[in-house]
């Protein structure tokens, strides 16, 4: 399968060095480019594209509106092209809660300080991003029967949870910002226990993150800071660029914040965190994994269930990107599946 | 380490960068009058910010570093969290001076070197500070009217204020300027401004909205601003600048009228920048980099095409074939669109020269403290590269000029019951085969009288001849070497050696320059050049066995007359023309040899020309009518002939000379036009 890319950018230099380097991937195809966002949504009904990247700032409409227009025209996933600064953070979680799928740095410097490796990394993630949206909307049949099967074996452990867990963990990559303002959204602000949140995201967006989170829920959210003890009714953002681990006994967590290793694909990582937490309070968590590329979660996940903890994922249908809770899902980790709002109503169920 | 030039990458973001820069030019100047537009402040937003990823692209830090800060400021600029007063205005213009330095650096392979700390420091003071400014500037708008003390809480809090301790000339400039901004004509209502010198800011930013604070007053005030509380020395400038307080409701009619005129204007000029800017970007797209030499090479190749076709032409006629005819006649049709099609890829839209005056204006107008409205028309009109280089220098002069000694201080203005603001109209229009640029201002206009007096007082002519001049030829004299027409000599223009040379430049371009003026009224200077230099329609005239080219944009009128009927005057024969007197010259005299002037018939051809703002009519022997020719450079071994624009090859195969008028006139009848 050739991915078709549609290139949307005001500047002209950039729209060619973004053909460039997608030329670069075989898998890849630009086939048209737009420089605002009014041109955007024409080339969308007229091409089709398999992805849009989409810069934020342009004549005429900006990136956010279009996408939000893109989305009501055709479903299409959206790569947002921003600047990964404060500021930045602040547009680039509007175009995600607008619809935009994922995101990368404008300056592909902050991909990686190896320019050819930066640029490999900007074309697999179009590609995955084409082939992991697809997987979650075209696969619907094989997707039931997984739904099904572990849903008959989520059955069985389901009796043996009958209490409130004492704290809950929550894993997400690609389409998590909006996934986890979905299920945050729906808890009263009397949360039995605390939250932990890992989302795949540099360091300058989480402290956005948490703020905006905070301010759209009931519960507290806020970026997760070293030595912090837990409380009930917060949830606690992993920190961008770091790891978060759990530490201390059950009646008295803190949070660690690590540099981490220098090798983590992922920080923060969320099999990560979960280990830590197995090794604590496993059988005590709930952990849920939402939507994400890639396989990170499946691991720790592992681990928690391995301590008799539970496990829940995002079915197929709701996630962004079908990664993340289908490796959880095939792995047969999951105790349940559910859509997303259904997770938040589970979980608000829980207080 | 070096940049590579040749990269096309560096070359991709020269092009679009630069664009952009020119954009920010004309953009900054417009954001002094509107400073609250947002669709102004975000399109200027949106230029930093596509300049700054270029550069990060790139790794030239210096340049990253730089729009970065801007970019920065102008979000908070659009978010409506600072507000732009003048002396922001000066950072970013300086801004903009870096940034061109950094691309002349670039361009000559180099890095561009870290800007001036200074700037920078105080792009980061605007950054920093965007609390104590953001909430000082809410509070003084309502103090505005009333005349009362302001709040201690609002002095407190303007304390923290980036001040310098000093008032410097340019702020205080500043506050000038402010104050005759933001001043309507016509209202008396804050005699009580200088009454209530203890509230200092409040009387400042009161009498901001009149008319009646003299200079001194405001220096009054000033000198107890910097003695008393020296951290408020910037202060008084945000309140005027925030342009909340002209539109405000609670403000009296007299700012209201002000407000909304520039609005319109400035909005319909913001839009078509934008629709322009759409377009242009999507040609980028599918464009190619192409050297200008190479594009000389083809244009010169296309010239030898057209000779050939005329050859071809002529010789056609005197076959009497259909077939050939039809063939001749499609190689000419097609030869033409092939020319039209080069010479389109030679245009540019003349906004290249156009885009720098709005700068250029404001600040002369500003060291000068007038207060003027620069309007350009036109700037989508396109011409020949070549052109629009060299009109670029002539016309700075120009509108220099019109700035500096057509329009009159405001306070002269009001006087003559004109509006304070002056108007400087810039335009541009194709009119056929060449292009018309008008610069017109509202300002004194220039009096023959005293252009008549002058010209004896510098001993260019005795008082017959001065007094004999038409007006229009009064006007001319501006253009005499060595006159000026202000009195005392400005560093901005007033040496009287820049006329001269703009009309000098203009005719090498084939141009001609002609002047209009009432006293009162205004000025107005029409320029025309012909649309490209490579191709020229011609009238070819024969004097003797010999063609001679005259540039057609030259020739003013054709007829024929009676030699007999010529005057001598002051030793010059003369025609009169619908009751004008020109001088009459025969040009085989000057061209050719071996004629002898017995044999003259009595009916002659007359061709009338401009030469400069003048008209010249000269005796030629026959008429051959209009072509358009290829100019030729004349070889090395004509080196040194004066009078000659240079050569080309006729239909019919033979050389034609073309002409040069300018140096002809000046070579030959020792007159300078």
């Amino acid at each position: 399968m050739t991915v078709k890319v549609l290139i949307v950018d005001d500047s002209s230099f950039f729209r060619k060095r973004l053909a460039e380097i997608i030329a670069t991937d075989p898998r890849l195809q630009v086939i048209a480019t737009a420089s605002n966002g009014e041109e955007a949504i024409r080339e969308v009904q007229r091409h089709h594209p398999d992805v849009v990247t989409m810069d934020l700032e342009m004549p005429v409409m900006d990136g956010i509106t279009a996408v939000r227009k893109i989305k009501t025209i055709r479903h299409t996933p959206v790569l947002m092209l921003s600047t990964w600064t404060t500021e930045g953070a602040k547009s680039t979680l509007d175009a995600l809660e607008a619809g935009a799928t994922d995101f990368l740095p404008k300056r592909f410097e902050d991909l990686s300080s190896d320019k050819i490796e930066a640029q490999r990394k900007l074309c697999q993630r179009i590609y995955q991003l084409a082939s992991g949206f697809q997987a979650s909307q075209s696969d619907i049949p094989a997707n039931r029967a997984t739904n099904s099967q572990t849903q008959v074996a989520a059955a069985k452990p389901e009796k043996s949870f009958n209490t409130t867990p004492e704290l809950v963990a929550i894993g997400t990559s690609t389409g998590g910002p909006v996934a986890l303002q979905k299920v945050l959204t729906q808890l009263p602000a009397s949360f039995p226990c605390p939250i932990l949140l890992i989302q795949h995201m540099p360091a300058t967006f989480t402290p956005s993150f948490a703020e905006r989170l905070n301010t759209q829920c009931a519960i507290r959210v806020k970026q997760a800071e070293n030595g912090e003890h837990l409380v009930p009714g917060t949830a606690y953002l992993a920190p961008g660029g770091e790891q978060m681990l759990l530490k201390g006994r059950p009646n008295n967590l803190y949070l660690s914040i690590e540099p981490g290793d220098v090798k983590e694909t992922y920080k923060p990582c969320v099999d990560l965190t979960f280990d830590s937490i197995a090794h604590i309070c496993g059988s005590k968590t709930l952990a849920v994994i939402l939507t994400g590329m890639g396989s990170d979660g499946r691991n720790g996940c592992e681990s928690i269930k391995k301590k008799a903890g539970k496990i829940w994922a995002q079915d197929q249908q709701s996630s962004t990107i079908y990664g993340m809770p289908m490796a959880v899902a095939k792995a047969g980790l999951a105790d349940k599946i559910l859509d997303i709002n259904e997770i938040g109503r589970q979980l608000a169920e829980l207080s | 380490m070096a940049l590579d030039t040749d990269d096309e990458i560096l070359q991709d973001f020269l092009v679009e960068a630069e664009e952009i820069l020119e954009g920010l030019n004309e953009q900054l100047v417009e954001l002094e009058n509107s400073p609250q537009d947002a669709d102004l402040l975000n399109s200027i937003f949106r230029g930093f910010h596509t300049i700054k990823g270029g550069a990060g692209f790139l790794s030239l830090e210096a340049m990253v570093n730089l729009c970065h800060k801007s970019e920065d400021l102008f979000n908070l600029l659009r978010q409506g969290e600072r507000f732009v007063d003048a002396d922001m205005m000066d950072t970013f213009l300086k801004v903009l001076d870096i940034l061109n330095t950094m691309f002349a650096e670039i361009k000559s392979g180099q890095y561009p070197s870290p800007a001036d700390a200074e700037v920078i420091e105080s792009l980061s003071a605007y950054l920093n500070n965007d609390s104590a400014p953001a909430s000082a500037p809410e509070p003084e708008p309502e103090v505005v009217e009333e005349v009362t003390p302001p709040p201690a809480s609002t002095e407190s809090s303007s304390a923290d204020a980036p001040a310098d301790d000093e008032i410097t000339d340019d702020e205080f400039e500043a506050l000038l300027d402010q104050l005759h901004g933001n001043s309507a004509p016509g209202i008396k209502d804050s005699e009580k401004a200088p009454k209530e010198p203890p509230a200092p800011a409040a009387s400042a930013s009161s009498s901001s909205n009149s008319d009646d604070i003299t200079e001194e007053e405001f220096e009054a005030l000033l000198d107890e601003l910097q003695g008393a509380k020296k951290a408020e020395a910037e202060k008084p400038v945000p309140p005027p600048a925030a342009p909340k307080a002209a539109p405000s409701p609670s403000t009296d009619k007299a700012a209201e009228p002000k407000a909304p005129t520039p609005k319109p204007a400035e909005k319909a000029a913001s839009e078509k920048v934008e629709a322009k800017a759409a377009p242009a970007k999507q040609a980028a797209d599918t464009s190619v980099r192409v050297d200008t030499s190479r594009l000389d090479e083809i244009m010169n190749m296309v010239g030898e095409l057209v000779l050939v076709r005329n050859r071809i032409s002529t010789l056609e006629s005197s076959f009497e074939n259909e077939e050939m005819a039809k063939a001749v006649n499609n190689l000419r049709v097609v030869t033409g669109d092939l020319q039209t099609a080069v010479m389109k890829t030679r245009m540019q839209p003349i906004k290249k020269v156009f885009g720098r005056f709005p700068r250029v204006v404001r600040d002369i107008a500003r060291s000068l403290k007038k207060d003027i409205d620069l309007e350009l028309r036109g700037e989508e009109t396109d011409l020949d590269k070549n052109l629009v280089e060299a009109l670029a220098d002539p016309l700075v002069h120009l509108v220099r000029n019109a700035v500096d000694h057509g329009v009159e201080m405001p306070d002269v203005r009001e006087a003559a019951g004109k509006p304070r603001q002056g108007k400087v109209v810039l335009s541009a229009a194709q009119e056929g085969d060449h292009i018309l640029l008008t610069i017109a201002d509202d300002g004194a206009g220039m009096n023959p009288e005293t252009l008549r007096r002058k010209a004896v007082e510098k001993g260019m002519m005795d008082e017959d001849t001065a007094a004999r001049l038409t007006e229009s030829e009064c006007f001319s004299l501006i253009f005499s070497p060595g006159f000026s027409m202000k009195q005392e000599i400005s560093d901005i223009s007033g040496r009287g050696v820049g006329m001269d040379v703009v009309k000098t430049s203009i005719s090498k371009l084939n141009g001609v320059i002609d002047i209009q003026s009432e006293v009162g009224v205004g000025t107005t200077l029409s320029i025309k050049v012909p649309l490209t230099l490579a191709i020229m329609p011609t009238l070819m005239v024969m004097l003797g066995e010999q063609i001679f080219a005259f540039p057609l944009v030259n020739v003013n009128e054709i007829f024929h007359l009676d030699l007999s009927k010529t005057n001598v005057v002051d030793g010059q024969q003369t025609i009169m023309v619908r009751n004008k007197a020109l001088p009459l010259f025969y040009l085989s005299k000057w061209l050719t040899k071996g004629r002898t002037d017995g044999k003259k018939p009595e009916i002659e051809h007359v061709v009338i020309v401009n030469v400069g703002t003048q008209r010249v009519g000269f005796v030629v022997d026959v008429l051959l009518g209009q072509e358009e020719v290829v100019i030729k450079p004349l070889g090395a071994l004509l080196q040194g002939t004066h009078g000659f624009a240079g050569a080309t090859i006729t239909g019919d195969g033979r050389i034609a000379l073309i002409l040069d008028f300018p140096e002809l006139m000046k070579v030959h009848a020792n007159r300078g036009y």
